[in-house]
């Protein structure tokens, strides 16, 4: 979970942006200052999920997950890592234990890499966004 | 001479926080308008005022000092009024409607929070729940990922099923959230996150509402939650 307070700092004021701009009291007699060049930050991002893009990366990620894992553990990946180095360390499988954990390893390090690279097409349409 | 609004309060004796400054390049000074007990939270305004992230958080912060003393009702941001006059006209005129408002802000703060999926524990999920989702998976893996045809097919099916989790996940998000707060509110929709919702709630119950977050997260992998707060009371002034 990421936190954030409401007091000052930078980090969070893309997300209560909204706030400041969609909420808070209007009052009649009061004049609201014009927001035209405001606009673009309220590009519905939506539509973007609905997109040939997306639909491609989704393929390409699902090719890369492994199919016989668990829900649930495809989230704990890296507890599995933990749990077989540390059973491959006491028993006599350990080889092929620590073999299966590079693998796992590796599967992790190929969704990280695809998660980073998601993140940062993000954060610099983000950042295209907070310039104008 | 144009006044920006930032919130309406009740100070009391409470004075502001020394050299408050606001909007404006250099930051202009933060002052009061009064009437009676009630006080606008207010300084002039710049000339072309224009909603730029500078002072979108000077508004912001102004409203977050103020907020820490006492009640405010924060403003929503570019309020304009001619003159501190016509402030004054303005609490005068709806000031048993202002001062209602404050009291049942009382010690009261908003939490923001949105959910987006870790998309790899939710395309797991998804397969998880379809048989014939995972079958074709399984095709195109075999098949080196199939073709463009294949790929985009089954990325929209993929996709359908990423929706339909983002419905059901918002509203367990809510149904364990809701009952923890004293009102909820939500959109705006344009965050490119699947909820995104505020809580009005006792400051001292914001603690509870972090730990069920973190529950949330827990039992629930493919949650990514973010707070926000505690922050002025945005969503709850109208």
């Amino acid at each position: 979970m990421e936190q954030g307070g409401g007091a000052g700092g930078t980090s969070g004021l893309y997300d209560v942006l909204e706030l400041v701009l969609d909420r808070g009291l209007v009052i009649d007699a009061f004049v609201r200052v014009s927001l035209v060049g405001i606009e673009i930050l309220k590009i519905d991002v939506r539509v973007v999920v609905a997109s040939v893009d997306t639909y491609l990366r989704f393929a390409e990620a699902c090719n890369r997950l492994d199919l016989e894992a668990g829900p649930h553990r495809s989230a704990g990946l890296p507890d599995i890592v933990g749990q077989m180095t540390e059973s491959g360390a006491h028993g006599k499988t350990k080889g092929a234990l620590s073999g299966a954990a590079q693998t796992v390893q590796d599967a992790v390090r190929q969704v990280r890499g695809k998660d980073t690279e998601s993140s940062r097409t993000t954060a610099s349409r983000r950042k295209k966004e907070e310039d104008q | 001479m144009t006044t920006y609004v930032y919130g309406i309060a009740r100070l009391g004796r409470t004075p502001l926080p020394e050299d408050l400054t606001g909007i404006g390049d250099p930051p202009l000074p933060v002052r009061l308008v009064t009437h009676d007990d009630l006080a606008a939270v207010v300084s002039d305004c710049p000339e072309r005022l224009r909603p730029k992230r500078r002072d979108l958080l000077a508004h912001q912060n102004v409203v977050t000092e103020v907020g820490r003393r006492a009640p405010v009702l924060p403003m929503r941001f570019g309020s304009l009024s001619d003159s501190d006059d016509r402030v004054r006209d303005v609490l005068d005129e709806h000031a048993d409607r202002y001062r209602e408002a404050l009291v049942k802000l009382n010690g009261r703060v908003e939490y923001n929070v949105k959910a987006v999926h870790r998309e790899d524990a939710v395309l797991h999920l998804v397969l998880a729940e379809n048989a014939g989702l995972r079958s074709l998976a399984a095709a195109n893996q075999a098949d080196g990922g199939g073709s463009y045809e294949q790929r985009l097919r089954f990325g929209e099916l993929v996709a359908q099923g990423v929706r339909e989790r983002e419905g059901r996940d918002a509203e367990l998000v809510r149904e364990t959230l809701a009952p923890l707060a004293e009102r909820e509110r939500t959109g705006p929709e344009n965050s490119g996150c699947f909820l995104n919702v505020s809580y009005l709630i006792e400051e001292a119950a914001a603690r509870r509402l972090l730990d069920e977050v973190r529950r949330l997260e827990k039992a629930h992998p493919q949650l990514d939650l973010t707070v926000h707060g505690p922050l002025p009371p945005y969503s709850f002034v109208e």
